[in-house]
């Protein structure tokens, strides 16, 4: 897929350069499960030895990289960092428990339901950074334990991010990578999500859900909470709705128009920054859009570029090619095999690990199956396999997302911490019902001749 | 001018192991805001004022997490339900232990520059080599000393 034959890079002291990629990817994997590190440190220096060692060249690393996920995820960076100011979170989430008089019960379904479908046009980590405190207000209120509130969250931000283009890291790779659009996401995706969603409620319930009570004081105390008071800029949230509607409406035609998504984010993103400020000094101007850039997750970003050029470190010695061959051979080659082998691995896979390196491993090795199976064409289910198999995967522990994290962090500071064990005996078994339930969609929707 | 010949010598102390309860009622005795907590000997362990103890009364969550205001919520009773657990707590774990401490020998100059620099100190303590409190500078005393010299001099 790269311009790999200009000048060849020649590996150091005249090393192999497939065992000296191979080595520098696994450490670097390694490393970064060991959580001992900055995941953006030790991507980018994995990528500057795949340089430095003479592996590939520089021009071929940057090659590598892909701009369009590396666009999107900062255009969308900043346009949430920009909405997330107005109070539109906190008013959504408050109007919702109180739509339901503050029952313990419809405040979970109310709360996981905003919490899913914010993560499907917004990052998760956002979406439950800012979702979770006002769940725990309303825990407080209610006065019931948090924990099947923030378990739930974290199962509705992975299930909500899996259902569109933008909704999950992964995803935004795939697309990117396999030239599968916004539409075709949600097409394929989307349909099947809520069946996964509302599966996984009902077992919520028999979990916790029935023993969940609520006095009729307190609930009380959920109606005094004015989701009016949340609104914070009406001008701004006005601005900021307007360009997120235009944004998510673009991509859907963005096909067609043959525009990639990071064009329309970036886009959107300018024209955000532009009217945020719009009608204030130079000085204060330029504050804010300092303000605004800091916030990007720049980590993330540079772990998304250390990540692409280790890959295609990888990727120029042909090994992700060789274990694609051996893929198939355990496979006999059969496409509705290979297709329940992706969906399985990535699931467990992500459960256990980052689903972002995975995922980028994982991206040449189905494209080098394109021959095997007819063409790049032939590959689309198995783009979908990976796809649900890395962001429901991620349900599996308390490691297996970073939303996950973020929502255990809140409740150890709220006094209610979520064990890894405890977690993961409730998740795991939800997460193996929703690969089930993805297994079927796969089978029935693309696998049956 | 010096720190030893500005700072405050008449000082209401803390122990580390008290209840904050019991730090709270003293406080609330002598006026203050804020008290050193030593131990035994008169080393210097930490600080604990009003203000960083109603910090540990509200839920962490809530201090900090990415909620710019909560105006939107009603009185839930945390706060009353916290504090009664706070007021239990031993001082040694509400205390600020890294408090802005200088020397007896340095100037106001640099007493004032620490405090208005790291981190915004109201209250600057005073230690020998030891950690030992010698004595507390406010910004009050800081401008008290300012004012009384250009008296001198007029």
């Amino acid at each position: 897929m790269h311009n790999t034959q200009e000048h060849a890079a020649l590996a150091i002291f005249g090393l192999d350069p497939t065992w000296l990629a191979v080595s520098i990817l696994l450490v670097v994997y390694a490393v970064i499960m060991a959580e001992k590190f900055n995941r953006a440190v030790l991507s980018l220096l994995g990528a500057g030895l795949m340089i430095l060692c003479g592996v590939i060249t520089q021009q071929q690393a940057v090659a590598g990289i892909d701009f369009n996920t590396i666009g999107l995820l900062t255009g969308m960076m900043v346009i949430v960092a920009i909405s997330q100011k107005t109070g539109m979170f906190q008013y959504v989430a408050i109007k919702a428990a109180k739509a339901v008089k503050g029952s313990p019960w419809g405040v979970l379904v109310m709360l996981s339901v905003v919490t899913a479908v914010f993560s499907a046009f917004l990052d998760n980590v956002t979406t439950v950074l800012l979702i979770a405190p006002v769940t725990l207000l309303i825990t407080d209120a209610l006065g019931v334990r948090p924990y099947p509130y923030l378990f739930a969250q974290i199962l509705a931000s992975n299930v909500g991010g899996t259902a569109t283009l933008i909704g999950d890291p992964p995803n935004i790779m795939i697309g990117s990578a396999a030239n599968l659009s916004f539409y075709d996401f949600l097409v394929n995706l989307a349909p099947i999500t809520p069946v996964i969603f509302a599966v996984m409620l009902l077992a919520i319930w028999f979990m916790f859900g029935r023993d969940l009570h609520a006095s009729e004081e307190h609930k009380a105390l959920v109606m005094q909470f004015d989701e009016n008071e949340a609104i914070q800029d009406v001008p701004l949230l006005k601005k900021s709705l307007a360009v997120l509607f235009l944004v998510i409406a673009s991509f859907t035609v963005a096909h067609q128009l043959h525009l990639e998504p990071a064009s329309i984010a970036m886009f959107g993103a300018a024209a955000l920054l532009l009217l945020q400020t719009l009608g204030q000094p130079l000085a204060d101007k330029d504050h804010a859009y300092e303000g605004i850039m800091a916030e990007v997750e720049w980590t993330t970003i540079f772990f998304f570029v250390g990540l692409f050029i280790i890959v295609t470190g990888v990727e120029h010695t042909g090994v992700i090619e060789l274990m694609a061959h051996k893929t198939l051979a355990l496979t006999g080659g059969d496409f509705v095999a290979t297709a329940g082998v992706i969906l399985w691995v990535s699931a467990i896979a992500s459960a256990l690990i980052d689903n972002i390196p995975f995922v980028a491993t994982m991206i040449p090795l189905i494209q080098s199956m394109g021959p095997t199976f007819g063409g790049p064409e032939a590959l689309v289910p198995l783009w979908w396999a990976l796809a649900l198999g890395a962001c429901l995967g991620g349900n599996g522990s308390l490691i297996g997302a970073s939303a996950n994290l973020i929502v255990a962090g809140f409740a150890q500071r709220a006094g209610h911490p979520i064990a890894f064990l405890v977690f993961m005996k409730h998740a795991f078994g939800l997460m193996l019902i929703s690969i089930v339930i993805s297994h079927l969609y796969l089978y029935f929707r693309y696998l049956t001749p | 001018m010096l720190a030893e010949r500005t700072m405050v010598t008449n000082i209401v102390t803390a122990l580390a192991d008290e209840t904050v309860e019991s730090v709270l009622n003293r406080m609330r005795a002598v006026k203050l805001r804020m008290i050193p907590v030593v131990d035994a000997d008169g080393m210097l362990l930490g600080v604990v004022s009003t203000f960083s103890i109603m910090k540990k009364v509200l839920p962490s969550y809530i201090s900090t997490g990415d909620l710019d205001q909560i105006s939107y919520a009603p009185d839930l009773g945390i706060l009353r339900s916290h504090y009664r657990e706070v007021a239990k707590l031993k001082i040694a774990e509400v205390m600020d232990s890294k408090p802005l401490m200088v020397n007896r020998d340095e100037s106001l100059l640099a007493v004032s520059a620490a405090m208005i620099s790291l981190n915004q100190h109201e209250h600057a303590m005073v230690v020998d080599e030891n950690k030992h409190l010698l004595g507390i500078i406010s910004a009050g005393d800081v401008l008290d000393h300012l004012r009384e010299e250009g008296a001198n001099d007029a």
